[in-house]
């Protein structure tokens, strides 16, 4: 096992072990070879006193050769258990004398010449040569011998000793470190746990213990510091996470809902077109069928009448009048009704050519003489002389008014009706205005509100009373429309009524009903753009809503300028000065309110009226800077349309009091002046 | 005394029809499809024909087609009459060659003053 990768239990546990048994084992072994040492000096001290003493002894015996004296001298040695041999040697050397350890199983052998004086050590051995001498001469040499005894002893007892020491030594010194270990390694070990822990539970809520105020304890505290910090970012990590998870789910919750809303859309939209075309279809086939019955009828009571009024029968001739004019009314609603399926059918084309309005004004009048001397009113016509010529679908215009001026004597009794044609300048072009007044029965406000539309007659009665199928100003506002002219009314009950027509004095060539290309001037071909009281500029980023915008507004006769940034709005707004800008709220790089902010705070641009078209829903805001209206997507076309038609009548009326009036119209209408959308009980 | 083919399937509006052309002193002759025009214009050579439209058998811009291409019948005027008001029909009829145009119910004094029209023209070609 690699000693680096122990734990640091067993790492302290074996420093602790290996430095203490180290410095007790050396500093024992220093002790006991010092004292053996100092023993074995003292060992040899006493041997050499004892062979002085000895070779005192026996100097007497060697200077007379007394070779038993010496012997017996010797023999005193049995006392000495550590010296196994002793001998006396001459002067000569020879071995005079001798002593034997009688148990000894080997003797030792002797040296046979006597050496110098002093000790040595020698195979374990002690030998001690000591001079005899009497009176001050040599007579011989000692040689003792020790097998120093003791001090093996003494060297054995001691090593047992030390071993114990060491072994007791070492297990109190493993018992304490194994103790006092726990003082670095426990702090650590639990660090360690608790960071496994928070590793394998992800759980940041853990916390280290902190025991002691050392470095660990530190360590600990940072740690916990650490973790706390993780802990936060985790939490706000996890929150941030929740919210984007409830956001997603939203959104696709929200995509279903608006995938599932656009599929109705487009069925119920094909269903609807379906319908319409159905619709249409029908109402062709049936004026059909209508007039081939209508015919007979219409013919027959015309010979009758002939062959009665020969026969002289007055009577019959005018029951076959009333045959032939009921016959001729019936079939005057048979052609409102093809002729709005027509423009229901995106069919009705235009006839461009010029005429002579003065002409086209005579003729009308002529048709109408009948109507206009019926209730017994009087008939008025203000037109210019140099009137000159215009270019529409004659056809048309002479339907409108005849339509309007019928209804004006159809609704008056014994009042006057009025017609005033003007010419009235404005950019671009002069419009051919027409006003149609009467001081008849009057409009409502009431009834206003669905004057232009279809097969809606506000009062029962009236139709009852005046007949009529209600389609006529329907037609009327449709043709108006092809035409790119304005149709409004300006009328009170009882104060009689002003219809306004206003028709551009060049109508455009093309059939603008039911085109496929809408007349889409596109951010482009900008340079081409003029400023024109009737345009639209509508500013938003998303093709399809500028294509439908186009498409929709260019149908009702506006003219519409798109652009897909808030800063080529802003530039084309400079450029054309539109009657209405239609601003869409988010948008990339400048979004609506930037866009609106600036419109407003230029003076040139901040009088034309903004209608915020946006799925942000923040009225409020769009009020505070200055939008003049605001309408949520999917947009609502007539709110919308009934927005822009207010603009214009605003803008036009400016126009008007430019030009002047002329001076003896009747002002009783005026009281309630309304928008061209608004209508009232049908007329025919 | 000239002699007008009214090519009409509604029995009603021809029987009205014939009877005021003929107090108007025309000679009238009837035909009551497509078929039995074009036949009779090519047997009683007319002066004038009044067609309408839809008829049965075969309609009135095929026969006024057939009659206009044919070397025999190209110079009688056709009077097309249709109770379709539509612009695109007028178009149609003009396009099968005929002359003039009128819609249903007639309004007898135009038809009769188209009638005149096309009658002197004739004559003094």
């Amino acid at each position: 096992m690699n000693l680096q990768n122990l734990s640091i239990k067993r790492k302290l546990m074996l420093i602790t072990m290996l430095t203490s048994s180290l410095a007790l084992v050396l500093s024992s072994v220093s002790f006991l070879i010092y004292d053996l040492m100092s023993f074995r000096r003292q060992l040899s001290q006493d041997l050499m006193t004892q062979a002085e003493i000895i070779g005192f002894n026996s100097g007497a015996a060697m200077a007379f050769k007394d070779e038993s004296a010496a012997t017996a001298t010797l023999s005193a040695l049995k006392a000495k258990e550590d010296i196994v041999a002793a001998s006396l040697y001459s002067p000569e050397g020879k071995v005079f004398a001798h002593y034997f350890r009688a148990n000894k199983s080997l003797p030792p052998s002797l040296p046979s010449r006597s050496q110098q004086n002093g000790y040595r050590f020698e195979d374990g051995y002690l030998q001690v040569f000591e001079q005899v001498t009497m009176n001050g001469e040599r007579v011989g040499t000692l040689f003792l011998l020790s097998d120093m005894r003791q001090w093996n002893t003494r060297a054995k007892r001691y090593t047992g000793i030390i071993i114990v020491v060491v072994l007791i030594c070492g297990s109190l010194a493993l018992l304490l470190s194994s103790k006092l270990q726990k003082l670095i390694s426990k702090p650590i070990l639990h660090l360690e746990d608790t960071m496994r822990m928070v590793s394998s539970n992800k759980n940041y809520e853990i916390r280290a213990t902190r025991f002691y105020g050392d470095e660990i304890g530190r360590l600990i505290d940072g740690f916990n510091t650490m973790l706390s910090e993780i802990q936060l970012r985790d939490s706000a990590l996890q929150r941030a996470n929740n919210e984007l998870q409830t956001s997603t789910h939203e959104l696709e919750v929200e995509i279903v809902h608006r995938k599932r809303t656009q599929e109705e859309l487009l069925t119920a939209k094909q269903a609807a077109e379906q319908a319409s075309r159905a619709k249409s279809a029908f109402l062709a086939n049936m004026s059909h069928e209508l007039r081939t019955p209508l015919n007979a009828i219409i013919g027959y009571s015309e010979m009758l009448e002939e062959e009665v009024q020969d026969l002289g029968k007055i009577s019959n001739v005018r029951d076959l009048q009333k045959i032939q004019a009921a016959g001729k009314h019936l079939l005057a609603l048979i052609n409102d009704v093809l002729d709005l399926s027509k423009i229901e059918a995106g069919k009705m084309q235009l006839n461009i050519e010029a005429f002579g309005i003065a002409d086209m004004i005579e003729e009308i009048v002529m048709t109408l003489k009948p109507a206009i001397a019926k209730n017994a009113n009087e008939f008025q016509l203000r037109m210019p002389q140099n009137i000159g010529v215009m270019r529409a679908d004659v056809t048309k215009v002479r339907q409108i008014l005849l339509n309007l001026l019928s209804n004006a004597c159809k609704f008056t009794d014994q009042g006057t009706i009025l017609l005033d044609v003007n010419r009235v300048p404005n950019t671009g072009q002069d419009w051919i205005q027409f006003r149609v007044g009467d001081t008849g029965i009057g409009i409502t406000a009431e009834q206003q509100e669905n004057l232009f539309h279809e097969f809606t007659q506000a009062d029962i009665s009236i139709a009852r009373k005046y007949g009529g199928t209600g389609l006529g100003l329907a037609i009327s506002h449709r043709f108006v429309q092809l035409m790119k002219g304005r149709i409004m009314v300006e009328s009170a009950p009882g104060q009689g009524s002003v219809f306004t027509v206003h028709l551009p004095v060049q109508a455009a060539g093309e059939h603008p009903e039911n085109t496929q290309s809408p007349e889409t001037v596109n951010a482009g071909a900008s340079s081409e753009v003029k400023p024109d009281s009737d345009t639209i500029l509508v500013i938003d980023d998303d093709l399809a809503v500028r294509d439908l915008m186009s498409r929709s507004l260019t149908k009702l006769g506006f003219r519409v300028v798109a652009a897909s940034s808030g800063e080529e709005g802003l530039r084309l707004a400079k450029q054309i000065h539109p009657l209405v800008i239609t601003l869409d709220v988010i948008m990339p790089d400048w979004d609506g309110w930037t866009v609106l902010n600036k419109l407003k705070a230029d003076s040139d641009l901040a009088e034309i009226p903004v209608i915020m078209v946006t799925i942000v829903d923040n009225e409020a805001m769009g009020r505070d800077l200055g939008a003049s209206s605001y309408l949520i997507k999917p947009v609502d076309r007539e709110r919308l349309v009934t927005l822009i038609e207010k603009h214009r009548a605003v803008r036009l009326s400016t126009l008007e009091k430019a030009s002047a009036l002329p001076a003896n119209w009747p002002s009783k209408g005026q009281k309630n002046s309304r928008k061209p959308e608004a209508v009232g009980p049908r007329r025919h | 005394m000239p002699k007008i083919l009214l090519v009409e399937d509604n029995e009603m509006n021809r029987d009205m029809l014939s009877r005021r052309l003929e107090k108007k002193g025309y000679r009238v002759v009837l035909a009551q499809d497509g078929r039995q025009g074009y036949l009779m214009a090519r047997s009683e050579r007319p002066d004038l024909i009044l067609m309408d439209l839809s008829l049965p058998v075969m309609d009135g811009w095929e026969v006024t087609r057939l009659l206009k291409a044919n070397g025999s019948t190209c110079h009688i005027p056709i009077i097309v009459l249709t109770a379709h008001a539509l612009v695109s029909d007028r178009e149609k009829a003009f396009e099968a060659g005929c002359d003039d145009y009128d819609t249903k119910p007639v309004e007898f004094v135009r038809l009769s003053d188209k009638i005149e029209n096309l009658l002197v023209v004739r004559q003094s070609s």
